[in-house]
């Protein structure tokens, strides 16, 4: 087999700024071959990726020095669109990564920009629908569709490309276990067609079976190979000293995240003599029964068309809690009608005493959301925490830096810091704002392990200083790592609420 | 009944109604062509199944127009009447543009217009940015969204009444995210090709239909009906 990708001392630096560089790093992908990137976030993972589709030196400018081949060309010389349909890209946020709004026109997207027959883009995009089960999908909205179902249209639109060679940014970050197990037989499928695949990815659990060859970057520089074979096989203490996420998954977990067993009992298992916080007549309903009914809040009599149905439920209090369940099982729903964001939640919580329903709801709880972005307003951190507070108390903004380790950053910009000090900067918000339940959405999805562990270590924090941390999660690792209880949301009723014996799972992992 | 009009049809729709409602209707006859004009979208409207517009867009022209024919006249006096003049001559004058830029907006795909003007030999940069302009919209709705909620969780959704702030609040956030997916987006984009050398090409074929046809005559037509007993023959 000859090479298709050659790398040979490749150094490059992004334009002013130290973040994901890599040194002298020389690599050869073989025809054919799955070869998997991992390793920290900032390694130079992304950067191997952009400098095979060209996306560097072409779109990311900095210093690059060395050779970078793929199929015969070298990079520096051939323009962006040459290459195609020769490399295809999926990469990891699947909110901005299409370009039509429906997805039929993504599909053929691609072979319209290379300039193909419209015959010939016909019979790909049919041969693609068929070959990925489109069918539903066809004709619909892209703003409609879930995170897996538009990683699957963006799959299916490099696909149509017909591409020698795929790649794929870290591709599973937003998805939920249903969804990745989608993503999986899709690479199994390009695997089967002779496709060269390269997958930088921090999940690893789902690729076994998959992979001829492992990498691992490590401060932009490969430090270690090993065949597909001997990586997962690897023991959880090994892969715990290369800080990487597990490489298998425990079967319970599996059974927990994904599809549950048909059995619909609903198990309940609380400390009787802890305190805990008690959720009354959680239903809410995106499906309206008619106009003139608008205004009625959703009761249990809606059953059919409730999306939230929780009649009663209760959470002890200062323990974390994970929210786990499918993608559109109500997961997200949940939290936010407990942060009081859907007025027409009659939800009632019932916290120390106190009964808090409707707009009060929201001084309650605070929501850290997936997209950290959207909740950080004001043009320094101390500004930031100060806002949330009734009463600027900057001795008490200082104190709550410090101890989530921001005081440094005091004056800079939000928006200047690193993904997971927005995320803290956020929780320090919530915390002046003297909420008493904390949400998360999907806090760790896309982050390397290290990553993982300090939210992780975060949220066990803030449960010990006796807030109620509920966090919505597709990590088994997660859950594993800080969660007391495991709350199971499915078709949006609790399926059960268990508690997670963490000591037992350090035991089977002995 | 289902009518699918080329887009060029849409575009030639747009230019003529804006043009029309730029001169004032004098007489009775160009009052009718005008309305004629303006309840042409409408029932488009009813064809794509979007009765609840159509509805709306016909009862406030209808009311306008009452109004202005019955109930105003020019020595009307009064404060009431001073503001229905207002508001009946802007609606009155202005609405059937916007109905059509309405419709049009609102049924034309992506694809279908960039393969319009790919036919019209508009170059592709300009088709493009359009392009990506009609895509953004969406986008930028749901993060408006999103940001909505985070401020109404921290309780600044009227950040005290200060204008400033209220838009200050909304604005950095929502740039910020935009400048991201912008990004991501145009690198997504051009690894596919985008802003080759090649001429793109295009699956949606486009073809003239009988109402195209009849819709291009009428619209011009009219026109030059409008033209003519204004202008020439007073």
């Amino acid at each position: 087999m000859k090479n298709i990708v050659e790398i040979e001392n490749v150094s490059f630096r992004y334009k002013g700024s130290d973040k994901g560089l890599i040194k002298n790093v020389s690599l050869k992908v073989k025809e054919g071959e799955t070869l998997l990137l991992c390793g920290a976030s900032g390694s130079g993972k992304t950067t191997l990726i952009r400098l095979i589709n060209g996306l560097i030196p072409h779109y990311y400018s900095g210093e690059l020095e060395g050779t970078v081949k793929v199929a015969g060309r070298d990079i520096k010389g051939t323009p962006l669109y040459e290459l195609a349909g020769i490399v295809g890209t999926v990469f990891q946020n699947p909110r901005s990564q299409f370009f039509s709004v429906d997805t039929d026109g993504e599909i053929v997207f691609g072979p319209e920009n290379i300039g193909l027959e419209p015959s010939e883009i016909k019979r790909r995009a049919d041969l693609v629908t068929k070959d990925m089960n489109l069918k539903k999908l066809l004709g619909r909205s892209l703003f409609e569709l879930s995170g897996g179902e538009k990683q699957k249209i963006a799959c299916a639109s490099v696909s149509a490309l017909l591409p020698d060679i795929i790649l794929l940014d870290e591709p599973s970050s937003n998805l939920d276990w249903s969804a990745i197990e989608e993503l999986r037989t899709a690479i199994k499928k390009w695997k089967k067609q002779g496709k060269t695949i390269v997958i930088s990815e921090h999940r690893l659990w789902y690729l076994r079976d998959l992979i001829d060859n492992v990498y691992y970057m490590e401060n932009g520089d490969i430090q270690g190979r090993w065949t597909g074979e001997e990586f997962f096989r690897f023991t959880d203490e090994k892969v715990k000293v290369l800080k990487l996420r597990p490489v298998r998954v425990e079967e319970k977990y599996m059974a927990k995240s994904g599809e549950m067993s048909k059995s619909e009992k609903v198990r309940m298992i609380l400390d009787a003599d802890k305190d805990s916080i008690l959720l009354k007549d959680f239903y809410f309903t995106y499906a309206r029964r008619s106009y003139l009914f608008r205004k009625k809040k959703p009761t249990q009599a809606d059953a059919d068309i409730l999306s939230l149905n929780i009649p009663k439920l209760e959470i002890p209090k200062g323990v974390v809690v994970g929210v786990t369940g499918k993608n559109g099982t109500g997961k997200s729903t949940f939290l936010r009608c407990i942060c009081g964001l859907e007025n027409e939640c009659p939800g009632i919580i019932v916290e120390g005493g106190k009964l808090y329903k409707g707009k009060r709801r929201i001084g309650l709880s605070y929501m850290v959301m997936q997209d950290v972005n959207h909740q950080l307003f004001t043009d320094s951190v101390e500004a930031e925490v100060l806002l949330s507070m009734k009463n600027e108390d900057k001795k008490r903004c200082d104190e709550i830096l410090d101890s989530l380790g921001l005081l440094e950053y005091k004056d800079k910009h939000p928006m200047a810091l690193s993904g997971g000090q927005k995320q803290r900067v956020a929780i320090a918000s919530a915390i002046a704002a003297d909420a008493k339940i904390l949400l998360f959405d999907e806090p760790t999805s896309g982050l390397d392990y290290s990553h993982m562990v300090k939210v992780s270590e975060l949220l066990r924090n803030l449960a010990d200083d006796g807030r109620t941390v509920l966090v919505s999660t597709h990590d088994p690792e997660l859950i594993d790592l800080c969660c007391d209880y495991v709350l199971s949301i499915k078709n949006g009723r609790v399926y059960s609420l268990e508690k997670c014996s963490r000591m037992e799972n350090v035991k089977i992992a002995l | 009944m289902k009518v699918r009009l080329d887009p060029r049809t849409k575009l030639y729709m747009i230019l003529i109604v804006s043009a029309i409602v730029m001169m004032s209707a004098t007489t009775p006859l160009l009052w009718t062509v005008r309305i004629i004009m303006t309840m042409i979208p409408i029932l488009l409207l009813i064809a794509e199944k979007r009765y609840a517009s159509a509805l709306r867009f016909f009862m406030l022209y209808i009311i306008a127009i009452v109004l202005t024919f019955y109930f105003l006249s020019a020595d009307s006096t009064g404060l009431l009447k001073a503001l229905l003049t207002g508001y009946c001559g802007i609606v009155a004058q202005f609405l059937p543009a916007l109905i059509t830029a309405w419709y049009v907006v609102r049924t034309t795909k992506i694809d279908e217009f960039m393969s319009a003007m790919q036919k019209m030999h508009v170059p592709d940069g300009i088709t493009i940015s359009l392009a990506v302009v009609m895509r953004f919209f969406p986008t930028i709705k749901e993060e408006y969204a999103s940001i909505r909620d985070a401020m109404k969780m921290r309780g600044i959704a009227l950040a005290d009444g200060n204008i400033i702030k209220m838009l200050e609040y909304r604005m950095i956030p929502l740039l910020f995210s935009c400048v991201n997916i912008g990004d991501e987006l145009s690198a997504a984009a051009i690894t596919r090709g985008l802003g080759g050398e090649v001429k793109r090409s295009s699956v949606v074929e486009l073809k003239m239909s009988i109402a195209d046809y009849l819709l291009i005559v009428g619209f011009t037509v009219a026109t030059v009906i409008f033209v003519f007993f204004k202008y020439v023959k007073r």
